[in-house]
């Protein structure tokens, strides 16, 4: 099922733009490391809030029945759950699959069972910050550039799609120059490396990090949290061990098309391309 | 969640029922616009989606309508004393009296006095008569519906009776979450001699 044809007001809006057409599910929040400007305070310590196989099944089919166009995934670390490569598997059945990853996990046992996601349409982002070991480390975890820059080539070569997501708080032209040299040479082309800033919102926030974003500095894409749904993956976001309700839009999560309504109703509330001062994406 | 604001010094018990300002959810603020909205619709934050319909309701059913502010304050000051809600007793005996509703008729309202004592218009006490039947646990029987409807139009006992229920549904939400009686209203109480 494509959105061009689906009927109905989310089909609508996604077709001409007005909505955006991907919906992101927050699979888990907890998270085997624990970087310092996470969104969502994760670490190896905090509740799971684990969003479940079949509620993600859900949202996904019922994301291509409204016309949604694309899903992403994220945590927490969302290969903390040993289900994980089969759900994407599955998952991408209904829409192409965004899946962020730390990629630090990835030794050979996973590694055997992500081989089910070659050739799906599900891509890996994967959280590359600095060409440095220690600049990229201090900001995420020990030894956390060496297990990316390890698990890309492995996973490249497997034939899975992989993207790579610089998160700055600024970056100098020579220093972006040689992460870029350095995620070419791992197999990532440069159309496949995003770079956003950081948000203060969530750990950034204790770390004095990030830019303050308003809800008219997020692209409205829906994201559903075992706690509710909101208004951007930006959104479900914890500070001193407490989910932050700002962006809430609504507690019910299926179906799916009340929150996508509700949402829908808050954007045709707002001018077109408010969402764009920050580029944060 | 932080609690709704300063001056409410009792509200940080409550701190994860009420969401406060910094926190409103987006299909919430409207409700925060022009300051602390109450505890309420605080609390109904919490789901935004059941806020923004039961706020309707229940403006329509509390709010301005076809029957006279007098009269409904009789009707939400009876039935929460009658339920015992200390909350919605509180905040309506204030806004009873801004709608003209002598110190003695709130007093009898709350149960103080009796009803007897200070109303007198046949058709307020029947309509007394028909908010302790309907507010009560007992059962509602021809007769208590037959007195009531000789005095108030069927359109007017079906209102009356839906704002007992509204009533009723904020009186146990209130006295369940344990609302916080906000202090222009503590401090009204008290000049008013009544607590």
């Amino acid at each position: 099922m494509t959105a061009s044809t689906v009927d109905g007001p989310i089909a609508g809006a996604v077709a001409e733009g007005t909505l955006p057409g991907r919906v992101w599910m927050y699979a888990n929040y907890h998270c085997n490391i624990a970087c310092v400007y996470c969104l969502t305070e994760s670490g190896p310590r905090v509740a799971p809030r684990v969003l479940d196989a079949q509620a993600m099944l859900d949202v996904a089919r019922q994301a291509a029945e409204l016309g949604f166009t694309d899903l992403g995934v994220t945590g927490g670390e969302i290969f903390l759950r040993p289900e994980m490569p089969d759900l994407l598997a599955e998952i991408s059945r209904h829409l192409p699959v965004i899946a962020l990853t730390n990629a630090t996990l990835f030794q050979r046992r996973l590694l055997d069972r992500i081989d089910v996601l070659a050739g799906l349409p599900v891509a890996l982002q994967i959280s590359l910050d600095r060409p440095d070991a220690d600049a990229n480390d201090a900001m995420r975890a020990p030894d956390n550039f060496a297990k990316v820059v390890a698990a890309i080539p492995e996973l490249v070569a497997r034939g899975i799609s992989v993207r790579i997501a610089t998160t700055v708080e600024s970056i100098d032209d020579v220093e972006l120059d040689r992460l870029c040299a350095l995620h070419r040479g791992l197999g990532v082309p440069d159309e496949d490396h995003v770079i956003r800033p950081i948000v203060a919102r969530g750990r950034a926030i204790d770390h004095g990090l990030g830019v303050g974003a308003v809800v008219t500095d997020l692209p409205a894409e829906l994201t559903i949290t075992a706690d509710g749904a909101f208004w951007s993956p930006f959104g479900p976001t914890v500070h001193g061990g407490l989910l932050d309700t700002d962006l809430l839009i609504t507690r019910t999560t299926a179906p799916l098309s009340v929150p996508a309504k509700a949402l829908l109703r808050l954007v045709e509330g707002q001018p077109r391309g408010a969402d764009s001062a920050l580029n944060i994406r | 969640m932080r609690a709704l604001a300063d001056d409410h010094s009792d509200l940080d018990h409550h701190s994860d029922l009420l969401v406060g300002p910094d926190q409103a959810p987006l299909l919430a603020r409207p409700y925060y616009a022009s300051g602390d909205p109450g505890p309420i619709v605080a609390a109904l934050a919490q789901v935004p989606e059941l806020l923004e319909t039961a706020m309707p309701f229940l403006g329509a059913a509390l709010g301005p309508s076809g029957i006279d502010w007098r009269t409904k304050e009789i009707v939400i000051v009876r039935t929460s004393a009658l339920a015992g809600c200390r909350y919605c007793v509180q905040a309506h005996t204030v806004v009873a009296l801004d709608a003209g509703l002598s110190l003695d008729e709130v007093r009898a309202l709350r149960t103080d006095i009796a009803v007897a004592d200070a109303f007198t218009d046949p058709r307020e006490l029947a309509l007394l008569d028909w908010v302790d039947v309907v507010a009560g646990s007992g059962p509602v029987t021809d007769d208590a519906r037959a007195a009531v409807r000789r005095r108030w139009a069927g359109h007017e006992v079906v209102e009356l009776t839906a704002l007992v229920g509204a009533t009723l549904l904020l009186n146990r939400f209130a006295t369940a979450l344990a609302l916080p009686t906000g202090p222009d209203t503590t401090a009204r109480l008290a000049t008013e001699g009544l607590s």
